[in-house]
């Protein structure tokens, strides 16, 4: 892992999803959670009845702060040939969510599909969902305090931020009870000294 | 008259060789396998590594008919009291190998969601380095379990001190 | 430690009255196939609800890759569906590759590759499936045969990318580096193994009549239902639906190859068993004809050296060379910002990776899209009114796995 060696770099963007590269692999809307339900029944009216994936991300820097981005995806129930399926059109609904009010409606009742990954987002950004059935934690624990994916949440956990990773190239084998090899730097350069018919170095030990 | 001129044939040992010997011979191992070394282990028991030529013809999902436990994948913070409530109720004598790095360390995962080590929840016996380890180091770890049983361990053949 | 007050996932499980039960099947059993706790409740033999509780191999996937480098976060995407370990890679490099704009340029030998890989991985994770499945019914003879099969791909991972799991082989921009010598002789040697070890595996399997009434009828599935709940993959096309990723959209070049998307209409656990067992063969299909692209020699990597780390041997000559390979392992190259989706059909439907850039050396964010979750959810409905050894099953056939469905 690099995180202890090189800081990162430093990104451009506080809100990388306004920076629209012509990728084309969706159409992307971006709706406020006043007028996510709404959004979302009128494109499962025009066809897009597959709700592929609700998923979240955080961008501490920027008003909104969360994002609950919902894909979905135009598919009929009816198709039977490839021919009928054809090549689907997708679309990205980008749900801006305030950290001072991060509650969005459920799609649980139109799509039995958004219970889990509606818990998910709860469990892991902190983002309620009204009206779901079942509105608790999925993947950590139930008693667990702290919402990880968040980014100010630490990634080794908030008891174990502050303690020293380890660092196997620092430590002794004798130390930790192994017994040492004997190969070391220094007797390596004996060796080659030794090799090459030269006195060996004074630091060598 | 010696021994060798006597009809029929006397065997001699002491029993705690013959019960270690029995023991090593058929280690019954518990189905905990979590992750990507569960598959590896699952793969220990198919034909080209067959764990079963060791003694380990099945592996028992309960924990009251295991003796071996071999955590084989990453223990999540939700399955670790689960993992330790299994090994309580194993019956003793019992072992634990802590198979991939995942669960001996951590492994590549040094976050919040996974515990670093299952030797902080269980004492382990046997590490077996790897991500995941072939299934060759798994037999070689079983066969240091059975090495251990048979030399004695901790605390002899029926307790595990 | 022993008594638990509250149990991990918040559900107390208590008699219910009525003459009801609620057990906890899992998370330690022998047929879930993983980490899964499904609290039923039960009225004698018969499930009248079944919750599944996951997250008992939450590993957070996601947050380490935002940690680590572009290059480095494929090691632990590798890392979720770990059945078909190339596939993961396959859909997060070329998510990447899109946001960086080089999607175009991926040599032809690369896709070519990463195609048989893919489907390699396919076929391995089809394997364990159907051994695993056959296990859970009492099929244990299957399970040796499908692990050998899988034993001879795993061989394949190991030749080309060093590991049999994991092998981190595809990079950003093609392959780490060319598919070794003797690597299409073995793939000959595996297509010519494959056929006679199917049919083995067939007629142990496919007719057999006790299978067959364990399956025929259980946790049916319709096309309505399925696309509801978001199902993908072979419980989609199980059910009528012949939705594959591959036709709809295309990627690595599979537009280029023949093959049959499996559809049937029933929609039970033995309409999925079937749709996967003809899909190794369509798979086979699919290697048969990459074997043949790969005859033809050309680079594996794109020409870029910003992205591409230069070959090993001009390092020591080169003073270009060692600078560009520095860089990109020490501090990696930035990906412009912006968000892309990018989907592949894994072998449990669709698998997709929304992923976030900006700017940075590092992704934002990785959002994984699991297709093993949403066929598991599903349990929720199908179980119900079906008896509790069917959920074994029901299960199998679902195929999840769970450091997807986890992360």
């Amino acid at each position: 892992m690099p995180s202890s060696q090189t800081p990162p770099a430093g990104g451009t963007a506080l809100d990388p999803t306004a920076v629209r590269a012509d990728i084309g692999d969706a159409r992307v809307i971006r709706v406020t959670p006043a007028d996510v339900r709404a959004t979302l029944e009128r494109l499962r009216g025009e066809g897009f009845t597959m709700l592929i994936d609700i998923g979240g991300a955080d961008y501490p820097g920027r008003e909104p702060r969360f994002d609950v981005v919902y894909h979905l995806i135009k598919l009929a129930s009816t198709s039977t040939t490839l021919a009928q399926i054809g090549q689907p059109e997708r679309v990205r609904v980008l749900c801006g969510v305030p950290e001072n009010d991060p509650v969005v409606p459920t799609m649980s009742d139109l799509w039995p599909a958004a219970d889990w990954p509606e818990r998910e987002v709860y469990d892991l950004f902190g983002v309620t969902f009204s009206g779901h059935p079942d509105m608790r934690r999925i993947q950590m624990p139930v008693e667990w305090e702290g919402y990880p994916l968040r980014k100010d949440y630490p990634l080794r956990g908030p008891g174990r931020e502050k303690t020293p990773r380890p660092s196997f190239a620092l430590k002794s084998n004798v130390a930790a009870g192994t017994p040492a090899s004997g190969r070391t730097a220094a007797a390596l350069q004996r060796q080659i000294a030794a090799a090459r018919g030269q006195a060996p170095k004074d630091d060598a030990q | 008259m010696a021994v060798n001129d006597m009809p029929g044939q006397f065997f001699l040992a002491k029993l705690d060789d013959v019960a270690r010997w029995a023991q090593s011979s058929s280690v019954w191992p518990l189905t905990m396998g979590l992750a990507c070394c569960a598959i590896e282990m699952m793969t220990a028991t198919a034909a080209e590594y067959d764990i079963a030529r060791f003694g380990s013809e099945v592996f028992r999902a309960s924990p009251r008919q295991a003796d071996l436990m071999i955590v084989s994948g990453r223990v999540a913070q939700k399955m670790a009291p689960v993992v330790r409530r299994l090994w309580e109720q194993m019956a003793d004598p019992k072992w634990v190998i802590s198979m991939g790095a995942c669960a001996s360390s951590g492994g590549v995962f040094d976050n919040y969601a996974i515990v670093q080590g299952v030797d902080t929840i269980v004492p382990v016996d046997v590490y077996v380095p790897g991500c995941p380890p072939t299934p060759d180091g798994l037999l070689y770890a079983v066969n240091l379990i059975q090495q251990q049983i048979r030399q004695g361990g901790r605390g002899g053949i029926l307790a595990r001190a | 430690m022993t008594d638990v007050a509250v149990p991990a996932h918040g559900l107390q499980i208590a008699p219910v009255g009525d003459g009801r039960m609620v057990i906890s099947m899992g998370p330690q059993h022998p047929s879930t196939h993983g980490v899964l706790q499904v609290i039923t409740e039960l009225e004698g033999e018969t499930v009248m609800r079944a919750d599944p509780e996951i997250g008992y191999l939450h590993t957070g996937i996601e947050k380490s890759a935002e940690n680590l480098f572009w290059t480095q976060a494929s090691t632990v995407i590798e890392r979720m569906d770990y059945l078909s370990p190339l596939s993961n890679a396959c859909c997060y490099v070329m998510g990447v590759e899109k946001l960086l704009g080089i999607s175009g340029e991926i040599p032809v030998r690369a896709q070519h590759a990463r195609v048989l890989l893919c489907e390699l991985h396919r076929i391995a994770s089809h394997c364990v499936w159907l051994g695993t499945g056959g296990i859970d019914l009492g099929a244990i003879s299957g399970f040796f045969y499908a692990f050998d099969l899988r034993e001879r791909i795993l061989d394949l991972t190991e030749l080309s990318g060093g590991a049999r799991m994991h092998p981190n082989y595809l990079r950003i921009g093609g392959l780490r580096d060319d598919l070794p010598e003797g690597f299409l002789r073995k793939v000959d040697e595996l297509i010519a193994m494959y056929y006679p070890r199917m049919r083995d595996l067939r007629a142990l399997l496919q007719k057999n009549p006790i299978l067959q009434d364990r399956m025929i009828d259980i946790g049916i599935l319709n096309a309505d239902d399925a696309i509801a709940w978001g199902i993908t993959g072979p419980s989609l096309r199980a059910a009528g639906v012949p939705y594959d990723v591959r036709r709809a959209f295309p990627y690595n070049g599979y537009e280029n190859y023949e093959f049959d998307v499996i559809t049937r209409t029933e929609g039970d656990a033995y309409a999925r068993f079937m749709v996967r067992l003809d899909e190794m063969d369509q798979s086979m299909r699919i290697i048969e004809q990459a074997r043949k692209y790969l005859d033809t020699p050309g680079p594996v990597m794109i020409a870029d050296t910003k992205y591409a780390p230069p070959p090993k041997e001009t390092i020591a000559l080169s003073m270009e060379a060692l600078i560009h390979h520095f860089k990109i392992v020490s501090e990696s190259f930035r990906v412009p910002p912006g968000d892309v989706y990018q989907a592949i059909e894994g072998p449990r439907g669709e698998l997709g990776y929304y992923i976030v850039s900006n700017g940075d050396n590092r992704p934002w964010r990785v959002r994984t899209r699991p297709p093993s979750m949403y066929n598991l959810q599903v349990l929720k409905k199908i179980a119900v009114g079906e008896y509790i050894a069917d959920m074994v099953v029901m299960i199998g056939s679902l195929d999840p796995v769970f450091g997807e469905v986890d992360r």
